[in-house]
Order: C-alpha cells, then sequence, then structure tokens
C-alpha cells in the first residue's frame, strides 16, 4: 500500500515530465489501484481519448502496466476487461536517470551511455529506433557505425542494463478457490497463483505474469548479416538439403529483422537498483570497517553473477577481484579471510573449495537504523538518540526508570524525551499499573515499533523530496524574474544547485528504505 | 518504705511516649519503610487536620525520628521516612542522584576517564578499564566495577566505542574468547547528519501542516530561505 506522502511525489514527477493531465490519470490509477478505461474516464472526467492518450504515454514510459482479468457479465457470461495498473516504483525511478547513465558510463563508455539516454528518454523503443535516433543525432558529414552501435548494444544487453519490455497485456485468471468479489473500493485484491501456491496481491501477480524469463529478457539481437563460412557449406549441399538451408537461412534473417524492428527494449531497472545498492553498502562498510573491507566487499559481490541479497562467492574468485583493484593488489589471503570474518560472512566448503556467503540485508537494515539515528540525534537531541539506541537493542518493551538508569539521563528529562517520540509515533506506550507497600503506580512501558518507525520515515524522506521538487521549480522560476542583479541571480542558481544535489541525495535514501 | 533506686546514668533510658498525633504519624512513616511517604498521604492516611500534621512533622524532625528526602520523580514535593531506612533506588533515583539531582559532572567526568583509557588501548576488557582508573587515582570518588560498567554502556549507545565479543584470535587475541571487550568506534557513524536531517524538511517541527499549496509550503517556507540564505 503506497502512502498518500509516497503518491504525492510520484504525481509530482509524472506532473514535470509529461503534463497535468497524465498526472491526473496516474494519480487516479495510484490513489484507487487498478482501474479499466471506463473507470479512469469516470473518474477523472476527461474524454476517452484523453484518458487513452495518456495511458498510452504512461505505459510507452513503463509507468503503468496492462493486464486482462476475467469479469462476470449480465446472463452468467464472462467477459475480458482489461485494466491498468500504475507502477509506482518504476515511476520513481525517473527521479533517478542520472545516477543510470553514470554507472553505465562508468561500466560500459560513454557510446553505452548516449544509447542508454534515448531508451530512458523515449522509455521503450526497438534497435532500428535506437539507430535512427542515434543517426539523427549524428552532425552532417560524419557516418553513423550501425555496426558499432549493435556491439555497444549487445553490451547493453549482456551486461543486463537493457531488456525485452514485459509482455503487454498478460491474462490473470482468479483460483478454483472461492476468491473474495471484488469490491471498487478495495485497492488490492488476493489471488492464489496456480504454480507457486503463495497469496500475492494483484499488482505482484501482474508483474510476475507480465515478465519474461532471464533466458528471453537478454536474448540479444541475432546478427543478420552474411557469414563467408555460410557461404562456403551452400556449395556441398545437395540440392533438397540446400533448399533446407536456404529456408533457414531466411528464417533467420527474417527473426533478426523482426528482432531489430518489432522487438521492443527498456532500461532494466532491478539491474540499475542492485548496482546502487551495491554502491550503498561498500560505502557503508568502507566508512564503517575501513578501505580494505570496503574493497573485500566490492569484490565478493562482483565475483558472484547473483544479483540478490544473499551473495556467494569462491575465495579463488574473491582473491581475483580483490588483487585486480588497485586498492587489493596487496592484501593477503589472511588479510582478506580476516576481512571476510569481519563482515560476518559465512563459510561453506564445496567440491574442495571454500565459498563465503554475505547477506546484503544486513549492511541495507544498518544503513536504515543510522539514518534514522541520525534523524533522531539532530531532532530530538543527545538523549533521545540514546534512549532510541537503547529500545533498538531491546526489541522489548522497557519501563521509564529502567531506561532512564541504563541511559543515565534524568529522569524528568527522560520522561519527557520519550513522550515526543510517543507523540511523533517512533515508539509505542503501554500503561501498567503497579502494587507495592500499599501504594499504587502507575508505570509506562515504552517499545520501538521498527516496521512503522521505518515507513514513518520513508513518508517523511518522500515528503521531504517532494517539498525539494517544488522548491527547485520555484527557485527556478525566479530565475527568470525581470530586475534581477547579476549577484541575486548567481545566489539563485547556486540554491537551485544545493537543492539538486540534495535530492540526489535524499533518493539514495528513498532506495534504502523503499528499494534496496 | 525502702529508698528509691537513682536510675544507672548507663542504663538505656526509653525515650518519653510521643503525644496522640506525632505517634500516629510516626507509625505511618515509618510503615513505608525506604519508600517513604508524602505529606498529603500522611494527612489522608492519620485524618488530622493540616495544622496538627504540620505541626508533628517538625516536632518529629527536630526529635531526630524522620528526614525529609527528595523523591527523584517529583522533586517539589515533600517526602518523609524514618531515619532508620535509606531512600529506595526508586526514590533517590539510583547511585547516579544526589538530592534528586543527577550527577552530570561526575558522570562526563568518568566517560572522559574512560574513553580516554579505551582509545589508548586497541583492545580492552571491563576489569582492565577498573583496575587502570584505580591505580591512576584520577577521580577522588570511590567507583565501583558496577557504575563503571554503567558508565560504558552510554558510550556504546553513544557509538562512541563499540562493544564486542572476543573471537580469541587477531587483534582480539589476548583476551579469552567469547569475553566482552571494548573499542573506539571506526567512523563517526551516528553522529554525522544523515540524508534526512541534512534538509530543512527533516527536522522541521511543522512538517505536519506542510502541503504543496498551503499556508506552509516549500514556497513560503522559512527555513528553506534561511538554510539557502534566500532572505532577500
Amino acid at each position: 500500500m503506497i502512502s498518500q506522502d509516497g503518491v504525492n511525489l510520484a504525481v509530482c514527477v509524472i506532473t514535470a515530465h509529461f503534463g497535468d493531465l497524465v498526472a491526473k490519470v496516474c494519480s487516479c490509477l495510484l490513489k484507487r489501484g487498478s482501474l479499466s478505461l471506463q473507470e479512469i474516464v469516470r473518474t477523472t472526467e476527461f474524454s476517452n481519448s484523453q484518458v487513452k492518450n495518456c495511458l498510452l504515454v504512461l505505459i510507452q514510459h513503463n509507468c503503468v502496466q496492462a493486464f486482462s482479468v476475467p469479469r462476470g457479465g449480465a446472463g452468467g457470461a464472462t467477459k475480458t476487461v482489461t485494466q491498468y495498473m500504475a507502477l509506482f516504483d518504476n515511476i520513481l525511478h525517473r527521479m533517478r536517470f542520472s545516477k543510470f547513465l553514470a554507472i553505465v558510463k562508468g561500466d560500459l563508455g560513454v557510446q553505452c551511455e548516449t544509447l542508454l539516454q534515448g531508451l530512458l528518454g523515449y522509455g521503450r523503443l526497438t534497435f532500428d529506433q535506437l539507430i535512427v535516433r542515434a543517426t539523427s543525432k549524428q552532425s552532417e558529414g560524419s557516418s553513423c557505425n550501425v555496426d558499432v552501435l549493435r556491439k555497444n548494444f549487445s553490451k547493453l544487453v549482456h551486461g543486463h542494463y537493457v531488456e525485452r519490455c514485459p509482455r503487454p497485456e498478460p491474462f490473470i485468471a482468479p483460483s478454483e478457490e472461492a476468491a473474495p468479489a471484488r469490491k471498487r473500493s478495495s485497492k488490492i485484491i488476493h489471488f492464489v497463483l496456480q504454480f507457486r501456491e503463495e497469496i500475492l496481491s494483484l499488482e505482484q501477480q501482474v508483474v510476475i505474469a507480465a515478465s519474461l524469463t532471464d533466458a528471453e529478457r537478454f536474448s540479444e539481437i541475432p546478427n543478420a548479416g552474411t557469414d563467408a563460412s555460410v557461404t562456403e557449406d551452400k556449395q556441398d549441399v545437395t540440392v533438397g538439403d540446400k533448399r533446407k538451408f536456404e529456408s533457414t537461412e531466411l528464417d533467420e534473417e527474417t527473426e533478426a529483422t523482426i528482432s531489430e524492428t518489432e522487438v521492443l527494449w527498456r532500461a532494466n531497472f532491478q539491474k540499475f537498483v542492485f548496482c546502487l545498492k551495491k554502491k550503498v553498502c561498500v560505502a557503508k562498510v568502507r566508512s564503517r570497517k575501513g578501505l580494505d573491507a570496503g574493497v573485500v566487499l566490492e569484490a565478493i559481490i562482483e565475483s558472484s553473477e547473483q544479483e540478490c541479497n544473499s551473495i556467494k562467492a569462491s575465495m579463488d574468485s574473491i582473491l581475483e577481484k580483490v588483487r585486480g583493484k588497485p586498492d587489493g593488489i596487496s592484501m593477503t589471503l589472511e588479510l582478506v579471510r580476516g576481512i571476510l570474518e569481519d563482515l560476518d560472512c559465512s563459510s561453506h566448503t564445496e567440491d574442495c573449495n571454500v565459498y563465503y556467503t554475505i547477506e546484503l540485508q544486513c549492511i541495507t537494515e544498518s544503513c536504515r537504523k543510522d539514518e534514522v539515528e541520525s534523524l533522531i540525534l539532530t531532532k530530538y537531541g543527545k538523549e533521545a538518540f540514546r534512549i532510541f539506541g537503547l529500545l533498538n537493542r531491546k526489541g522489548s518493551p522497557v519501563e521509564t526508570d529502567q531506561i532512564s538508569d541504563f541511559t543515565l539521563v534524568d529522569k524528568k528529562v527522560a520522561q519527557q524525551v520519550l513522550y515526543n517520540l510517543w507523540k511523533d509515533d517512533f515508539l509505542s506506550m503501554q500503561k501498567v499499573s503497579v502494587e507495592g507497600t500499599g501504594q499504587r503506580r502507575e508505570n509506562f512501558l515504552w517499545k520501538l515499533n521498527k516496521k512503522s518507525s521505518w515507513n514513518l520515515v520513508l513518508n517523511h524522506l518522500y515528503h521531504a523530496a517532494l517539498n525539494l521538487n517544488q522548491k527547485i521549480t520555484h527557485v527556478a522560476e525566479q530565475e527568470h524574474e525581470a530586475l534581477l542583479s547579476e549577484e541575486k541571480l548567481k545566489h539563485l542558481k547556486n540554491s537551485r544547485m544545493i537543492l539538486q544535489l540534495s535530492l540526489l541525495k535524499l533518493d539514495d535514501a528513498i532506495m534504502i528504505f523503499h528499494d534496496f | 518504705m525502702l529508698p528509691q533506686k537513682r536510675p544507672h546514668p548507663d542504663s538505656k533510658s526509653k525515650p518519653p511516649p510521643l503525644p496522640e498525633a506525632e505517634q500516629k504519624i510516626y507509625t505511618s512513616i515509618k510503615s513505608k519503610q525506604s519508600m517513604g511517604i508524602w505529606t498529603a498521604d500522611i494527612k489522608r492516611e492519620t485524618g488530622l487536620p493540616n495544622t496538627v500534621v504540620t505541626k508533628a512533622l517538625k516536632s518529629l524532625q527536630n526529635k531526630n525520628l524522620i528526614k525529609d528526602v527528595v523523591n527523584v520523580h517529583n522533586r517539589a514535593k515533600k517526602m518523609f521516612m524514618a531515619v532508620e531506612f535509606e531512600p529506595s533506588r526508586e526514590i533517590s533515583g539510583g547511585s547516579w542522584y544526589t538530592d534528586g539531582k543527577l550527577d552530570t559532572e561526575l558522570i562526563n567526568a568518568l566517560k572522559r576517564v574512560c574513553l580516554r583509557y579505551i582509545a589508548e588501548h586497541k583492545v580492552t576488557t571491563m576489569e582492565e578499564i577498573s583496575r587502570s582508573i584505580e591505580a591512576s587515582r584520577v577521580l577522588n570518588v570511590p567507583c565501583s566495577m558496577q557504575q563503571l560498567l554503567e558508565i560504558v554502556r552510554t558510550l556504546v549507545l553513544d557509538k562512541e566505542i563499540e562493544e564486542f565479543r572476543s573471537k580469541g584470535a587477531g587483534e582480539f587475541a589476548r583476551v579469552p574468547s567469547g569475553k566482552t571487550c571494548y573499542r573506539i568506534s571506526r567512523g563517526k557513524v551516528g553522529t554525522e547528519a544523515g540524508y534526512l536531517a541534512s534538509v530543512p524538511c527533516g527536522v522541521c517541527p511543522r512538517i505536519s501542516e506542510c502541503t504543496p499549496d498551503g499556508v506552509i509550503s516549500p514556497k513560503t517556507c522559512v527555513y528553506y530561505n534561511k538554510w539557502l540564505n534566500l532572505d532577500f
């Protein structure tokens, strides 16, 4: 369930990129869940064609996914209805395009970055369309080498930075068991996925159903150009075989043409999220445990092909990667082993090789904890920071006096701090009556509810990001005002840069709480 | 008639009996032992008028039978206790409190001393810290191991130091495996401003009232203007 602050931020992003009309359609889907075309028309009070155009823009830019569901009609007949679902994560990714481009530039170079820029700018393109775009950008007199483009594009596909677009309109069938009747007011309808026997939300089911397999997603464009070895083979075959061979060759050529002209490609956001996660985890470990630890963590992530929370790699591959880095070239086996233990990696032996596994979730959780604690320190003070740290460690309710004794915070101050944290929903409170020596006393028990605290911080992040976006727009408007002195104009431009940099940094925190 | 024997000067002489009101109040106070009792509760329990209670309490204090104590939870209210009892931890606040106030000066001094010792040694245990502080005689007040442990725990919570279980190898080689030990934190995590705390919205007290087109909004926000020096 997306919070109101999250919805507001997503709508702000869509408004800035596509205008008010598209934003209103998107807002409608984000607030009300999946809707059919007619339902959107009714809610937004736009015309049919306006809504269709808005949906086309949102689908083109991977912000909406269409899917079909069966719906009971009059007289017991079942018809298939197309519904549209907003993809909140993909909408927020639009704020991060500059980060995605920087990743590709660093890994594959400027030419690949330019290709990716096209895909991010247009949402989804065929390879043909990418070539046309690249060609139109070239200056007159210089030719665009298609082979070079194809080679760079292959690098992007091979690196999993781009993928084939998912199925445009998967069919979602409800389970055979009693499914609850669809309520117009409910945002999430639960279905049982046939194969997995898990209860997934409709949104999750749609995303899974639309997804291609990894082999399909990253299947490269076949090369349709003539091959010398193929020409030689032709002379040795019999007539029947030759005809069959020509037919196969034609299919390959057709297949290549289809791949270039009809298969749509888009940026693979999953890969970019993982790259950013790796960057954050390495930075965190570097600041906590030193440069060497950062090198080793980077090496263990890069030496494994997995892009998930649990990373497993052999000692040999880790060492190879470590020694390939400038800071790791002189690191001994003993040092690397010590660092892996310090990083709480579990190890096991398999086929005479030692494997190490690291849980990235522990590092990202530590990032989340640090972010919240830093906020508590800045907003509520040192005593609150200490009390919050204690409650985070305890995990269970603690009485006021105990908190004061453990943290060596004055009892009155502790009471006030706890009240403030409770008022702002960081803590839950429980009143307990205690009888002792003939007197009845009321004790208060305090507990940190991690999940709701983390959600609270995420909502604050959304709100702050929305405010930064609006302030950037406001400052930009002020820059265009007449009668501004050069000094004031320069000051406004610097302010806008500070705001933009702050937004990029704040977005890192949003990813820590939402995406990692 | 036999002459009356003069009482032996060393024998214990019974104190004169207390007047009824004082006896009633003294019994009430003594029954509370180390928890003590507030004046208002004395009045309620004994049912005696205000003036009588006030006079009796003064008399009992002069006779050194009761004493007033400060309740750390409510310093303004008067609380009484029989002299033979020491205030419970619940009333006094514990060893770090004097007259109901936390001795922050002592706590900070001890923190500085402990931190200095831990910084000088790569990895150290509680026993080593305690021995070193005792040997240095840097403090002019006695300090128990328990008190030092409480100080060290707050340093852990402040992220000035880190707490570990020794692995018995590497930098922990001289500490038995499994024993709790401490070292200075690497990187000042938690004391650096996080992402949200670095922007005005993160610490804004009016964030819940802030809306895009409201009275409080990013366009009108005074905190933003101050942060960016846009007050022109």
